[in-house]
């Protein structure tokens, strides 16, 4: 593993980090074979690159979760499929659908949200179809 | 009558304006295809004239292949594993030249009678190419992720010279001295589409120079969308491995 490890490695100190990838994401943190559909209240949308981040308070998710950080794509590429900043709000009763997180830990890959005023919005994730819808 | 004298003085005055702005236009292109505009990676469906070859693996030399092979092949045992091993994007790092050119998301092209601004969206990272201008020595620039680009006509084909790129600014992820040398040749198929093709020479780790050719269409009336990269709760641990920070607020 050593003579992969690159000088580059000293940019994050004990950190190995490869530069310049094949491809500019990877969405292998997140579980391609199962969903999970969450509803609650938006604490946070935080519109932001590389990704735009939500946080929610549940009222219904997967086990005893209460809180649940939702990752989305790019803003920009969202800009480009008609999303506004202003579409999500703080006090927000939401409905995401999201490929959970591998490790466990509460947290999700946003593949369709249901916001207040009746519109699903749906992020432009790249292969979006690769992820397998459960109930 | 002198009412009218006022209105053809400032009628000459206007018409003066747009020749200079004409003839400043004409001058930018020299008679030559101009690039300006945005534009986004263009595939068309199989068979279409417009895609570009398809693109082959590096003529790495044995000792370099086989290590490429073999860090391809843990990236893609550690994707499986839903662990994949972090890159510099993660830690906010531009792509470089020529990596910044593969997209994924639109670039935006100025083309002056001196220069040539190409930027990339993504990271807001921008090459400067200068026209008619030497390319300087390794000895008198410093490595940086873009280096030092010039350029000169060859027909209706820009051929952009590039030297001076750090070694572990990759393309592909494939490795390379500092004396390795990027040419491109760029030109148009379509009145809206153009071909990249990016020859990439390094003898100490390439048997022979490669070539990937990438296509561009143009974005009609697209406007960049500035994009830093603010706070990515995405990080690397301390195995390198990509986890996402739970929690928080930015």
């Amino acid at each position: 593993m050593a003579k992969f490890v690159h000088a580059a490695a000293v940019l994050a100190g004990s950190t190995l980090i490869a530069l310049s990838a094949s491809a500019h994401h990877s969405f292998a943190i997140f579980d391609h074979s199962r969903t999970h559909t969450l509803k609650g209240k938006v604490l946070t949308f935080q519109w932001t690159n590389p990704h735009g981040y939500m946080e929610i308070e549940l009222s219904e998710g997967p086990g005893d979760v209460d809180h649940y950080t939702v990752e989305l794509t790019s803003i920009n590429m969202l800009r480009r499929a008609g999303w506004k900043s202003s579409d999500v709000n703080p006090g927000d009763q939401v409905t995401a659908i999201v490929a959970p997180l591998l490790n466990g830990d509460p947290g999700g890959l946003l593949l369709e949200l249901k916001i207040p005023d009746g519109r699903t919005l749906v992020p432009p994730v790249p292969g979006i179809a690769s992820f397998k819808r459960t109930p | 009558m002198r009412a009218n004298m006022r209105f053809m003085r400032a009628l000459m005055g206007l018409l003066g304006v747009c020749l200079v702005s004409i003839a400043a236009d004409a001058q930018t292109s020299a008679g030559k295809p101009d690039f300006s505009g945005s534009w986004e990676r263009h595939r068309a469906p199989p068979g279409d004239p417009t895609n570009p070859p398809a693109e082959s693996p590096p003529p790495l030399k044995r000792e370099f292949l086989e290590e490429w092979e073999e860090r391809r092949q843990a990236a893609r045992e550690a994707d499986a594993r839903g662990e994949p091993i972090a890159t510099g994007y993660v830690m906010c790092l531009p792509d470089g030249v020529p990596s910044m050119m593969s997209g994924p998301f639109p670039v935006e092209i100025l083309q002056g009678r001196e220069q040539m601004n190409i930027a990339q969206e993504a990271y807001s990272q921008v090459r400067r190419i200068y026209f008619d201008k030497p390319q300087a020595s390794l000895d008198d620039i410093e490595l940086g992720f873009y280096g030092r680009s010039v350029a000169t006509w060859e027909g209706d084909t820009l051929v952009v010279d590039t030297i001076g790129i750090k070694e572990y600014v990759r393309f592909r992820d494939v490795p390379h001295t500092k004396d390795m040398r990027i040419v491109e040749r760029m030109h148009f198929v379509t009145p809206d589409v153009f071909w990249d093709e990016i020859t990439i020479q390094d003898p100490a780790i390439l048997e022979r120079p490669w070539t990937v050719t990438l296509a561009y269409r143009r974005m009609p009336g697209y406007e960049i969308i500035e994009y830093v990269c603010e706070d990515n709760r995405e990080y690397a641990d301390e195995d390198g491995i990509t986890r996402l920070r739970i929690g928080g607020t930015p």
